[in-house]
Protein backbone atom coordinates (compact mmCIF):
# COMPACT_ATOMS: atom_id res chain seq x y z
CA UNK A 1 0.00 0.00 0.00
CA UNK A 2 1.65 3.56 -0.58
CA UNK A 3 2.78 5.56 2.06
CA UNK A 4 -0.18 8.48 2.45
CA UNK A 5 0.84 11.89 3.64
CA UNK A 6 -0.96 12.35 7.12
CA UNK A 7 0.03 16.19 7.65
CA UNK A 8 -2.62 18.30 6.04
CA UNK A 9 -5.69 15.49 7.01
CA UNK A 10 -8.58 16.28 8.77
CA UNK A 11 -8.23 12.89 10.64
CA UNK A 12 -4.43 11.10 10.91
CA UNK A 13 -3.89 7.41 11.61
CA UNK A 14 -0.41 6.32 12.28
CA UNK A 15 0.33 2.62 13.45
CA UNK A 16 -2.61 2.34 15.51
CA UNK A 17 -3.05 -1.01 17.28
CA UNK A 18 -5.52 -1.79 19.69
CA UNK A 19 -6.56 -4.67 22.06
CA UNK A 20 -9.70 -5.06 24.09
CA UNK A 21 -9.34 -5.87 27.82
CA UNK A 22 -9.06 -9.52 28.37
CA UNK A 23 -9.03 -10.29 24.88
CA UNK A 24 -6.34 -12.40 23.21
CA UNK A 25 -5.99 -10.45 20.05
CA UNK A 26 -5.53 -7.31 18.78
CA UNK A 27 -8.86 -5.68 17.06
CA UNK A 28 -6.64 -3.19 15.27
CA UNK A 29 -3.26 -3.65 14.52
CA UNK A 30 -1.12 -1.22 13.11
CA UNK A 31 -3.42 0.70 10.95
CA UNK A 32 -2.14 4.12 9.33
CA UNK A 33 -4.98 5.94 7.03
CA UNK A 34 -5.53 9.61 6.43
CA UNK A 35 -8.83 10.91 5.58
CA UNK A 36 -9.22 14.52 4.25
CA UNK A 37 -11.90 17.27 4.90
CA UNK A 38 -15.24 16.45 3.31
CA UNK A 39 -14.28 12.83 1.86
CA UNK A 40 -16.32 9.94 2.32
CA UNK A 41 -15.02 6.82 3.32
CA UNK A 42 -16.45 3.45 3.01
CA UNK A 43 -14.75 0.43 6.14
CA UNK A 44 -15.53 -2.77 5.03
CA UNK A 45 -14.40 -6.18 6.03
CA UNK A 46 -15.69 -9.60 7.05
CA UNK A 47 -17.18 -9.99 11.21
CA UNK A 48 -14.05 -9.50 13.21
CA UNK A 49 -12.44 -7.60 11.04
CA UNK A 50 -12.27 -4.40 13.48
CA UNK A 51 -14.64 -2.02 11.25
CA UNK A 52 -16.85 -0.68 14.67
CA UNK A 53 -13.70 -0.98 16.85
CA UNK A 54 -11.69 1.55 14.11
CA UNK A 55 -15.13 3.81 14.71
CA UNK A 56 -14.74 3.97 18.51
CA UNK A 57 -11.39 4.70 18.35
CA UNK A 58 -11.92 7.91 15.99
CA UNK A 59 -15.08 8.64 18.46
CA UNK A 60 -13.21 8.66 20.94
CA UNK A 61 -15.10 5.67 22.78
CA UNK A 62 -11.91 3.64 22.70
CA UNK A 63 -10.21 4.34 25.48
CA UNK A 64 -12.82 6.44 27.24
CA UNK A 65 -16.04 3.95 27.11
CA UNK A 66 -14.03 0.82 26.42
CA UNK A 67 -10.41 0.64 27.60
CA UNK A 68 -7.85 -1.79 26.84
CA UNK A 69 -4.49 -1.04 25.50
CA UNK A 70 -4.45 1.48 22.72
CA UNK A 71 -0.94 2.29 20.46
CA UNK A 72 -0.42 4.26 17.55
CA UNK A 73 -1.62 8.06 17.42
CA UNK A 74 -5.01 8.77 16.13
CA UNK A 75 -5.82 12.71 15.57
CA UNK A 76 -7.93 14.65 14.20
CA UNK A 77 -7.21 18.26 13.24
CA UNK A 78 -4.02 17.80 14.59
CA UNK A 79 -5.15 16.94 17.85
CA UNK A 80 -5.08 13.40 19.57
CA UNK A 81 -8.55 11.72 19.92
CA UNK A 82 -7.71 9.82 23.26
CA UNK A 83 -6.45 12.53 25.36
CA UNK A 84 -9.19 15.30 23.92
CA UNK A 85 -11.79 16.61 26.52
CA UNK A 86 -15.57 14.82 25.56
CA UNK A 87 -16.86 18.03 24.82
CA UNK A 88 -15.00 18.70 22.19
CA UNK A 89 -14.55 15.73 20.63
CA UNK A 90 -18.77 15.34 21.16
CA UNK A 91 -18.39 18.77 18.53
CA UNK A 92 -15.85 17.31 16.20
CA UNK A 93 -17.33 13.88 15.76
CA UNK A 94 -20.67 12.18 15.77
CA UNK A 95 -21.44 8.46 15.89
CA UNK A 96 -24.42 6.52 14.68
CA UNK A 97 -24.61 2.74 15.68
CA UNK A 98 -25.85 -0.27 14.06
CA UNK A 99 -29.34 -0.76 16.19
CA UNK A 100 -31.48 1.99 15.80
CA UNK A 101 -34.28 1.05 18.73
CA UNK A 102 -30.91 1.04 21.69
CA UNK A 103 -29.35 4.35 20.44
CA UNK A 104 -32.21 6.62 21.17
CA UNK A 105 -32.03 7.96 24.58
CA UNK A 106 -35.00 6.35 26.03
CA UNK A 107 -35.94 9.01 28.17
CA UNK A 108 -37.68 11.39 25.69
CA UNK A 109 -41.46 11.33 25.24
CA UNK A 110 -41.12 13.06 21.76
CA UNK A 111 -39.01 12.99 18.67
CA UNK A 112 -38.59 16.64 18.91
CA UNK A 113 -37.29 16.20 22.79
CA UNK A 114 -34.95 13.12 21.66
CA UNK A 115 -32.92 15.52 19.12
CA UNK A 116 -33.11 18.14 22.09
CA UNK A 117 -31.30 15.65 24.49
CA UNK A 118 -27.24 16.28 23.10
CA UNK A 119 -28.13 19.66 22.70
CA UNK A 120 -28.95 20.24 26.22
CA UNK A 121 -26.52 18.33 27.56
CA UNK A 122 -24.14 20.71 25.81
CA UNK A 123 -25.77 23.46 27.20
CA UNK A 124 -26.88 24.98 24.09
CA UNK A 125 -29.00 27.98 24.44
CA UNK A 126 -32.57 27.64 23.80
CA UNK A 127 -33.10 29.82 20.67
CA UNK A 128 -30.18 27.99 19.24
CA UNK A 129 -31.65 24.48 20.08
CA UNK A 130 -34.96 25.01 18.24
CA UNK A 131 -33.18 26.23 15.32
CA UNK A 132 -30.94 23.25 15.24
CA UNK A 133 -33.42 20.86 15.91
CA UNK A 134 -36.28 22.13 13.33
CA UNK A 135 -33.39 22.35 10.86
CA UNK A 136 -32.21 18.44 11.46
CA UNK A 137 -36.01 17.62 11.35
CA UNK A 138 -36.94 18.70 8.42
CA UNK A 139 -33.58 17.63 6.74
CA UNK A 140 -34.54 13.99 7.41
CA UNK A 141 -38.35 14.40 6.93
CA UNK A 142 -38.92 14.21 10.64
CA UNK A 143 -40.70 17.15 11.04
CA UNK A 144 -44.37 15.65 10.52
CA UNK A 145 -43.24 13.22 13.51
CA UNK A 146 -41.85 16.42 15.93
CA UNK A 147 -44.54 15.13 18.39
CA UNK A 148 -44.61 11.57 18.36
CA UNK A 149 -43.34 9.03 20.28
CA UNK A 150 -39.84 8.22 19.44
CA UNK A 151 -40.50 3.98 19.94
CA UNK A 152 -43.53 4.71 17.43
CA UNK A 153 -41.19 5.64 14.37
CA UNK A 154 -40.27 2.53 12.25
CA UNK A 155 -36.60 1.30 11.78
CA UNK A 156 -36.16 3.67 9.15
CA UNK A 157 -37.14 6.58 10.48
CA UNK A 158 -35.13 5.92 13.81
CA UNK A 159 -32.02 5.35 12.03
CA UNK A 160 -32.73 9.22 10.65
CA UNK A 161 -34.06 10.59 13.85
CA UNK A 162 -30.99 8.68 15.21
CA UNK A 163 -28.72 10.60 12.69
CA UNK A 164 -30.04 13.71 12.68
CA UNK A 165 -29.78 13.85 16.73
CA UNK A 166 -26.34 13.76 15.58
CA UNK A 167 -26.09 16.33 13.29
CA UNK A 168 -27.89 18.65 15.81
CA UNK A 169 -24.76 18.71 17.70
CA UNK A 170 -22.84 20.26 14.34
CA UNK A 171 -20.14 17.58 14.10
CA UNK A 172 -17.42 18.00 11.64
CA UNK A 173 -17.18 14.33 11.04
CA UNK A 174 -20.26 11.54 11.04
CA UNK A 175 -18.94 8.19 11.76
CA UNK A 176 -21.97 5.51 10.48
CA UNK A 177 -21.66 2.14 11.82
CA UNK A 178 -23.69 -0.22 9.87
CA UNK A 179 -26.31 1.91 10.43
CA UNK A 180 -28.71 0.12 7.67
CA UNK A 181 -27.57 -3.76 9.22
CA UNK A 182 -31.23 -3.90 10.81
CA UNK A 183 -33.67 -2.03 8.45
CA UNK A 184 -35.98 -3.63 5.91
CA UNK A 185 -35.11 -2.17 1.80
CA UNK A 186 -37.41 0.20 2.87
CA UNK A 187 -35.73 1.47 5.71
CA UNK A 188 -32.12 1.16 4.13
CA UNK A 189 -33.39 3.54 1.27
CA UNK A 190 -34.24 6.00 3.76
CA UNK A 191 -31.62 6.07 5.37
CA UNK A 192 -28.99 6.61 2.31
CA UNK A 193 -31.30 9.12 1.00
CA UNK A 194 -30.34 10.84 4.47
CA UNK A 195 -26.69 10.19 4.01
CA UNK A 196 -26.35 11.39 0.42
CA UNK A 197 -27.49 14.61 1.84
CA UNK A 198 -24.50 14.53 4.08
CA UNK A 199 -22.02 15.29 1.30
CA UNK A 200 -23.52 18.28 0.13
CA UNK A 201 -23.01 19.87 3.47
CA UNK A 202 -19.54 19.70 3.60
CA UNK A 203 -19.41 17.16 6.86
CA UNK A 204 -16.36 14.15 6.77
CA UNK A 205 -18.28 10.93 6.50
CA UNK A 206 -17.47 7.37 7.22
CA UNK A 207 -18.95 4.36 6.83
CA UNK A 208 -19.38 1.17 7.79
CA UNK A 209 -21.44 -0.73 5.35
CA UNK A 210 -22.23 -3.88 3.86
CA UNK A 211 -24.58 -2.89 1.10
CA UNK A 212 -21.81 -2.59 -1.50
CA UNK A 213 -24.34 -1.16 -4.10
CA UNK A 214 -25.02 1.43 -1.90
CA UNK A 215 -22.10 2.47 -0.69
CA UNK A 216 -20.15 2.88 -4.07
CA UNK A 217 -22.26 5.21 -5.16
CA UNK A 218 -21.29 7.26 -1.96
CA UNK A 219 -18.00 7.25 -1.04
CA UNK A 220 -14.72 8.37 -2.13
CA UNK A 221 -12.22 5.94 -0.82
CA UNK A 222 -12.78 2.77 1.01
CA UNK A 223 -10.51 0.92 3.36
CA UNK A 224 -10.69 -2.62 3.41
CA UNK A 225 -9.84 -4.29 7.01
CA UNK A 226 -9.12 -8.02 7.42
CA UNK A 227 -8.05 -9.58 11.20
CA UNK A 228 -7.64 -5.58 12.60
CA UNK A 229 -5.01 -5.01 9.59
CA UNK A 230 -5.32 -2.31 6.83
CA UNK A 231 -5.54 -4.34 3.95
CA UNK A 232 -5.79 -1.84 1.25
CA UNK A 233 -7.46 1.87 1.31
CA UNK A 234 -8.25 3.05 -1.92
CA UNK A 235 -11.18 3.93 -4.50
CA UNK A 236 -13.83 1.31 -4.95
CA UNK A 237 -13.42 0.36 -8.09
CA UNK A 238 -9.81 -0.45 -7.32
CA UNK A 239 -10.45 -2.13 -4.15
CA UNK A 240 -13.22 -4.52 -5.66
CA UNK A 241 -11.25 -5.26 -9.08
CA UNK A 242 -8.86 -7.12 -6.57
CA UNK A 243 -8.04 -10.44 -7.49
CA UNK A 244 -8.31 -12.11 -3.83
CA UNK A 245 -11.12 -9.56 -2.80
CA UNK A 246 -13.37 -12.69 -2.38
CA UNK A 247 -10.36 -14.26 0.00
CA UNK A 248 -10.94 -11.55 2.36
CA UNK A 249 -14.90 -12.70 3.04
CA UNK A 250 -16.30 -9.73 1.91
CA UNK A 251 -18.05 -9.87 -1.17
CA UNK A 252 -18.69 -7.31 -3.93
CA UNK A 253 -21.46 -5.53 -5.72
CA UNK A 254 -23.43 -7.48 -7.88
CA UNK A 255 -22.52 -5.17 -11.18
CA UNK A 256 -18.62 -6.13 -10.37
CA UNK A 257 -19.77 -9.49 -10.23
CA UNK A 258 -21.61 -9.86 -12.83
CA UNK A 259 -19.05 -8.19 -14.82
CA UNK A 260 -16.22 -9.90 -13.45
CA UNK A 261 -18.16 -13.26 -15.16
CA UNK A 262 -18.70 -11.60 -18.29
CA UNK A 263 -15.04 -10.78 -18.69
CA UNK A 264 -15.85 -6.75 -18.86
CA UNK A 265 -13.51 -4.10 -17.91
CA UNK A 266 -13.65 -0.51 -17.70
CA UNK A 267 -10.75 0.96 -20.39
CA UNK A 268 -9.27 2.03 -17.64
CA UNK A 269 -8.65 -1.53 -16.86
CA UNK A 270 -11.34 -1.52 -13.56
CA UNK A 271 -14.28 -3.62 -13.11
CA UNK A 272 -17.32 -1.27 -13.08
CA UNK A 273 -19.35 -0.91 -9.45
CA UNK A 274 -22.71 0.98 -9.84
CA UNK A 275 -25.30 0.75 -12.07
CA UNK A 276 -24.34 3.61 -14.07
CA UNK A 277 -20.62 2.08 -14.65
CA UNK A 278 -21.81 -0.85 -15.92
CA UNK A 279 -24.75 0.93 -18.19
CA UNK A 280 -22.36 2.95 -19.62
CA UNK A 281 -19.97 -0.12 -20.39
CA UNK A 282 -22.75 -1.95 -21.71
CA UNK A 283 -23.71 1.00 -23.86
CA UNK A 284 -20.71 0.92 -25.11
CA UNK A 285 -20.15 -2.89 -25.96
CA UNK A 286 -23.57 -2.24 -27.95
CA UNK A 287 -21.88 0.87 -29.78
CA UNK A 288 -19.77 -1.61 -31.14
CA UNK A 289 -21.44 -4.65 -32.40
CA UNK B 1 -45.95 2.14 22.14
CA UNK B 2 -47.25 1.68 26.29
CA UNK B 3 -45.78 4.04 28.43
CA UNK B 4 -45.90 3.31 32.31
CA UNK B 5 -47.71 6.19 33.16
CA UNK B 6 -51.36 6.67 34.93
CA UNK B 7 -51.34 10.37 33.70
CA UNK B 8 -54.79 11.57 32.33
CA UNK B 9 -54.38 14.30 29.77
CA UNK B 10 -57.14 17.28 31.33
CA UNK B 11 -57.36 21.14 30.52
CA UNK B 12 -57.85 22.18 34.50
CA UNK B 13 -55.93 24.24 36.82
CA UNK B 14 -54.08 21.09 39.00
CA UNK B 15 -52.99 19.89 35.42
CA UNK B 16 -51.30 23.10 34.79
CA UNK B 17 -49.45 23.45 38.36
CA UNK B 18 -45.89 22.78 38.24
CA UNK B 19 -45.27 19.25 38.91
CA UNK B 20 -42.86 20.27 41.87
CA UNK B 21 -46.10 22.07 43.86
CA UNK B 22 -47.98 18.96 43.37
CA UNK B 23 -44.96 16.95 45.06
CA UNK B 24 -44.94 19.70 47.44
CA UNK B 25 -48.82 19.39 48.75
CA UNK B 26 -48.24 15.31 48.61
CA UNK B 27 -45.30 15.45 50.64
CA UNK B 28 -46.54 18.02 53.11
CA UNK B 29 -50.08 16.07 53.60
CA UNK B 30 -48.48 13.31 54.16
CA UNK B 31 -45.62 14.55 56.67
CA UNK B 32 -48.22 16.29 58.52
CA UNK B 33 -51.22 13.38 58.92
CA UNK B 34 -48.17 11.16 60.12
CA UNK B 35 -46.69 13.99 62.59
CA UNK B 36 -50.62 14.51 64.11
CA UNK B 37 -52.15 10.96 65.74
CA UNK B 38 -55.34 12.72 64.42
CA UNK B 39 -58.26 11.01 62.68
CA UNK B 40 -59.21 15.28 62.15
CA UNK B 41 -56.12 16.13 60.81
CA UNK B 42 -56.06 13.31 58.61
CA UNK B 43 -59.74 13.86 57.27
CA UNK B 44 -59.13 17.50 56.71
CA UNK B 45 -56.60 16.58 54.24
CA UNK B 46 -58.37 13.65 52.71
CA UNK B 47 -61.23 15.98 52.14
CA UNK B 48 -58.31 18.95 50.54
CA UNK B 49 -57.30 15.71 48.79
CA UNK B 50 -60.33 14.93 47.29
CA UNK B 51 -61.27 17.89 45.89
CA UNK B 52 -58.58 18.48 44.30
CA UNK B 53 -58.65 14.86 42.47
CA UNK B 54 -62.53 16.26 41.65
CA UNK B 55 -61.50 19.57 40.37
CA UNK B 56 -58.83 17.86 38.38
CA UNK B 57 -61.17 15.56 36.93
CA UNK B 58 -59.92 12.51 37.97
CA UNK B 59 -61.80 11.70 40.40
CA UNK B 60 -62.71 8.10 38.74
CA UNK B 61 -59.86 7.21 38.12
CA UNK B 62 -58.81 7.73 42.12
CA UNK B 63 -61.28 5.52 42.83
CA UNK B 64 -59.70 2.83 41.14
CA UNK B 65 -56.40 3.92 42.54
CA UNK B 66 -57.86 2.79 45.86
CA UNK B 67 -59.69 0.05 44.52
CA UNK B 68 -56.07 -1.55 44.69
CA UNK B 69 -55.75 -0.78 48.66
CA UNK B 70 -58.87 -1.78 49.41
CA UNK B 71 -57.89 -5.50 50.50
CA UNK B 72 -55.06 -3.61 52.68
CA UNK B 73 -57.23 -1.67 53.89
CA UNK B 74 -59.77 -4.16 54.90
CA UNK B 75 -57.40 -5.86 56.99
CA UNK B 76 -56.24 -3.16 59.06
CA UNK B 77 -59.54 -2.75 60.16
CA UNK B 78 -59.52 -6.69 61.06
CA UNK B 79 -56.13 -7.37 62.38
CA UNK B 80 -56.89 -3.98 64.73
CA UNK B 81 -60.19 -4.17 65.62
CA UNK B 82 -59.28 -7.58 66.86
CA UNK B 83 -56.01 -7.62 67.99
CA UNK B 84 -54.44 -3.99 68.73
CA UNK B 85 -52.49 -4.28 72.16
CA UNK B 86 -55.06 -1.12 73.57
CA UNK B 87 -57.80 -2.74 73.03
CA UNK B 88 -60.50 -2.76 76.01
CA UNK B 89 -63.81 -1.70 75.13
CA UNK B 90 -66.10 -4.19 72.91
CA UNK B 91 -68.16 -2.97 70.34
CA UNK B 92 -69.49 -5.41 68.44
CA UNK B 93 -69.34 -9.11 67.53
CA UNK B 94 -69.45 -10.50 64.10
CA UNK B 95 -68.78 -14.72 63.53
CA UNK B 96 -67.46 -14.85 67.22
CA UNK B 97 -65.19 -12.75 67.35
CA UNK B 98 -65.15 -9.31 68.93
CA UNK B 99 -63.61 -5.94 67.53
CA UNK B 100 -62.69 -3.31 70.03
CA UNK B 101 -63.05 0.71 69.79
CA UNK B 102 -59.38 1.75 70.42
CA UNK B 103 -58.50 -0.70 67.82
CA UNK B 104 -60.93 0.54 65.22
CA UNK B 105 -60.53 3.96 65.80
CA UNK B 106 -56.51 3.37 65.76
CA UNK B 107 -57.32 1.42 62.22
CA UNK B 108 -59.42 3.94 60.95
CA UNK B 109 -55.94 6.70 61.93
CA UNK B 110 -53.80 4.05 59.80
CA UNK B 111 -56.67 4.05 57.02
CA UNK B 112 -56.86 7.88 56.64
CA UNK B 113 -53.22 8.62 56.50
CA UNK B 114 -52.66 5.43 53.69
CA UNK B 115 -55.86 7.36 51.60
CA UNK B 116 -54.47 10.31 52.03
CA UNK B 117 -51.26 9.12 50.75
CA UNK B 118 -52.64 7.86 47.62
CA UNK B 119 -54.93 10.66 46.73
CA UNK B 120 -52.70 13.25 47.52
CA UNK B 121 -49.73 11.17 45.52
CA UNK B 122 -52.83 9.98 43.03
CA UNK B 123 -53.34 13.78 42.00
CA UNK B 124 -49.82 14.22 41.03
CA UNK B 125 -49.39 11.19 39.22
CA UNK B 126 -52.81 11.21 37.85
CA UNK B 127 -52.58 14.90 36.55
CA UNK B 128 -48.59 15.04 35.80
CA UNK B 129 -47.16 13.71 32.88
CA UNK B 130 -44.15 11.65 34.57
CA UNK B 131 -41.35 13.65 31.45
CA UNK B 132 -42.78 16.78 32.99
CA UNK B 133 -42.24 15.82 36.76
CA UNK B 134 -38.81 14.26 35.55
CA UNK B 135 -37.31 16.97 33.80
CA UNK B 136 -38.96 20.10 36.77
CA UNK B 137 -37.05 17.69 39.21
CA UNK B 138 -33.58 18.18 36.98
CA UNK B 139 -34.48 21.50 36.24
CA UNK B 140 -34.44 22.14 40.12
CA UNK B 141 -31.44 20.53 40.83
CA UNK B 142 -31.98 16.83 40.95
CA UNK B 143 -29.02 15.19 39.23
CA UNK B 144 -29.67 14.26 35.31
CA UNK B 145 -28.20 10.97 35.89
CA UNK B 146 -30.76 10.14 38.09
CA UNK B 147 -33.24 11.78 36.58
CA UNK B 148 -32.06 9.72 32.92
CA UNK B 149 -32.81 6.66 34.99
CA UNK B 150 -36.40 7.93 36.46
CA UNK B 151 -37.33 8.87 32.64
CA UNK B 152 -36.03 5.85 30.66
CA UNK B 153 -37.44 3.49 32.84
CA UNK B 154 -40.66 4.56 32.05
CA UNK B 155 -40.45 3.99 28.21
CA UNK B 156 -37.76 1.17 28.63
CA UNK B 157 -39.56 -1.13 30.80
CA UNK B 158 -42.56 -1.39 28.28
CA UNK B 159 -39.83 -1.86 25.74
CA UNK B 160 -38.72 -4.64 27.79
CA UNK B 161 -42.06 -6.09 27.83
CA UNK B 162 -42.37 -6.06 24.32
CA UNK B 163 -39.12 -7.80 23.66
CA UNK B 164 -40.42 -10.79 26.05
CA UNK B 165 -43.16 -11.26 24.03
CA UNK B 166 -41.23 -11.15 20.93
CA UNK B 167 -38.37 -13.90 22.29
CA UNK B 168 -41.82 -16.02 23.82
CA UNK B 169 -43.47 -16.27 19.74
CA UNK B 170 -40.10 -17.04 18.59
CA UNK B 171 -39.63 -19.99 20.86
CA UNK B 172 -42.71 -21.28 20.88
CA UNK B 173 -42.75 -21.18 17.20
CA UNK B 174 -39.73 -23.72 17.39
CA UNK B 175 -41.75 -26.03 19.61
CA UNK B 176 -41.10 -24.30 23.08
CA UNK B 177 -44.29 -24.89 25.37
CA UNK B 178 -45.54 -22.10 26.84
CA UNK B 179 -48.23 -23.03 28.58
CA UNK B 180 -49.40 -26.01 30.17
CA UNK B 181 -48.80 -27.35 34.24
CA UNK B 182 -46.45 -25.60 35.97
CA UNK B 183 -43.80 -27.36 35.61
CA UNK B 184 -43.80 -26.43 31.73
CA UNK B 185 -44.28 -23.16 32.17
CA UNK B 186 -40.88 -23.32 35.17
CA UNK B 187 -38.99 -24.34 32.15
CA UNK B 188 -40.22 -21.88 29.32
CA UNK B 189 -39.55 -19.03 31.72
CA UNK B 190 -36.29 -20.37 32.12
CA UNK B 191 -35.62 -20.84 28.15
CA UNK B 192 -36.66 -17.02 28.15
CA UNK B 193 -34.43 -15.42 30.56
CA UNK B 194 -31.29 -16.34 28.91
CA UNK B 195 -32.10 -14.28 25.48
CA UNK B 196 -34.07 -11.80 27.22
CA UNK B 197 -30.96 -11.06 29.80
CA UNK B 198 -28.64 -10.89 27.38
CA UNK B 199 -30.47 -8.78 25.32
CA UNK B 200 -31.06 -5.86 27.29
CA UNK B 201 -27.44 -6.58 28.50
CA UNK B 202 -26.28 -5.51 25.07
CA UNK B 203 -29.32 -2.78 24.25
CA UNK B 204 -28.76 -1.26 27.78
CA UNK B 205 -24.69 -1.02 26.77
CA UNK B 206 -25.40 0.25 23.07
CA UNK B 207 -27.77 2.51 25.03
CA UNK B 208 -24.92 3.88 27.11
CA UNK B 209 -22.64 4.60 24.11
CA UNK B 210 -25.36 6.08 22.03
CA UNK B 211 -26.07 8.81 24.95
CA UNK B 212 -22.35 9.04 25.92
CA UNK B 213 -21.88 9.92 22.20
CA UNK B 214 -24.52 12.71 22.64
CA UNK B 215 -22.64 14.42 25.83
CA UNK B 216 -24.53 12.50 28.36
CA UNK B 217 -21.46 12.59 30.67
CA UNK B 218 -20.24 16.13 29.71
CA UNK B 219 -19.87 18.34 33.32
CA UNK B 220 -21.07 22.06 32.93
CA UNK B 221 -24.21 24.25 32.41
CA UNK B 222 -27.60 22.09 31.03
CA UNK B 223 -30.44 23.74 29.47
CA UNK B 224 -33.54 22.65 28.37
CA UNK B 225 -35.35 22.98 25.24
CA UNK B 226 -38.93 22.81 27.99
CA UNK B 227 -39.04 24.48 30.60
CA UNK B 228 -41.12 23.69 32.95
CA UNK B 229 -42.81 27.42 33.97
CA UNK B 230 -43.29 28.42 37.65
CA UNK B 231 -46.66 30.69 37.63
CA UNK B 232 -47.72 33.33 40.18
CA UNK B 233 -50.00 30.38 41.22
CA UNK B 234 -47.13 28.08 41.74
CA UNK B 235 -45.33 30.61 43.75
CA UNK B 236 -48.31 31.35 46.52
CA UNK B 237 -49.28 27.67 46.49
CA UNK B 238 -45.49 26.75 47.65
CA UNK B 239 -45.48 29.64 50.07
CA UNK B 240 -48.78 28.12 51.87
CA UNK B 241 -47.68 24.69 51.92
CA UNK B 242 -44.15 25.84 53.32
CA UNK B 243 -46.08 27.89 56.23
CA UNK B 244 -48.45 24.93 57.10
CA UNK B 245 -45.48 22.56 57.34
CA UNK B 246 -44.12 25.09 59.40
CA UNK B 247 -46.49 25.88 61.81
CA UNK B 248 -47.40 22.36 61.83
CA UNK B 249 -44.21 20.99 63.24
CA UNK B 250 -43.33 23.38 65.60
CA UNK B 251 -47.26 22.93 66.90
CA UNK B 252 -45.94 19.57 67.17
CA UNK B 253 -42.72 20.33 68.72
CA UNK B 254 -44.85 22.22 71.49
CA UNK B 255 -47.33 19.38 72.16
CA UNK B 256 -44.00 17.13 72.25
CA UNK B 257 -42.88 19.66 74.94
CA UNK B 258 -46.09 20.17 77.17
Amino acid sequence: MDNVSTLSAKISIEHLTYRYPFAKNRSLEDITLSIDAGQSIGIIGRNGAGKSTLCYTLSGLIPRFFHGKIEGSIKIDGEDVPTMSVEKLIRKVGLVLQNPFSQISGAKMTVYEEVAFGLENLGIEKDEMHERIDTVLKQFDLYKKKDENPFELSGGQLQRLAIASVLALQPEILILDEPTSQLDPRGTTEVFEAISQLKTLGITVIIVEHKFEKLVEYVDKIALLNDGKLVEYDTAEKIFSMPQIEDYGVGQPIYTALCKRMGLKKPNGYYPVSFNETVTLLNGLKMYE
Amino acid sequence: MKVLSLYVERDTFIHKLEPVTKLLYALVSIVITFLFPSITVGAVFVVISLFLAISAKVFKRMILLLNVVLIILLSIVIIQGLFYSKNATPVFKLWGLTFYKEGLLYSLLLIVRVVDMIISFGVLILTTRPSDLVDDLVQKGLSPRFGYVLASVLQIIPQMLSTTSTITDAQRSRGLETEGNLLQRFSAFFALLGPLVLNSLVEARERAMAIEIRGFGVEGKRTFVREIPETKADRWIKVALYVVFTVAVVWRIVLWIM
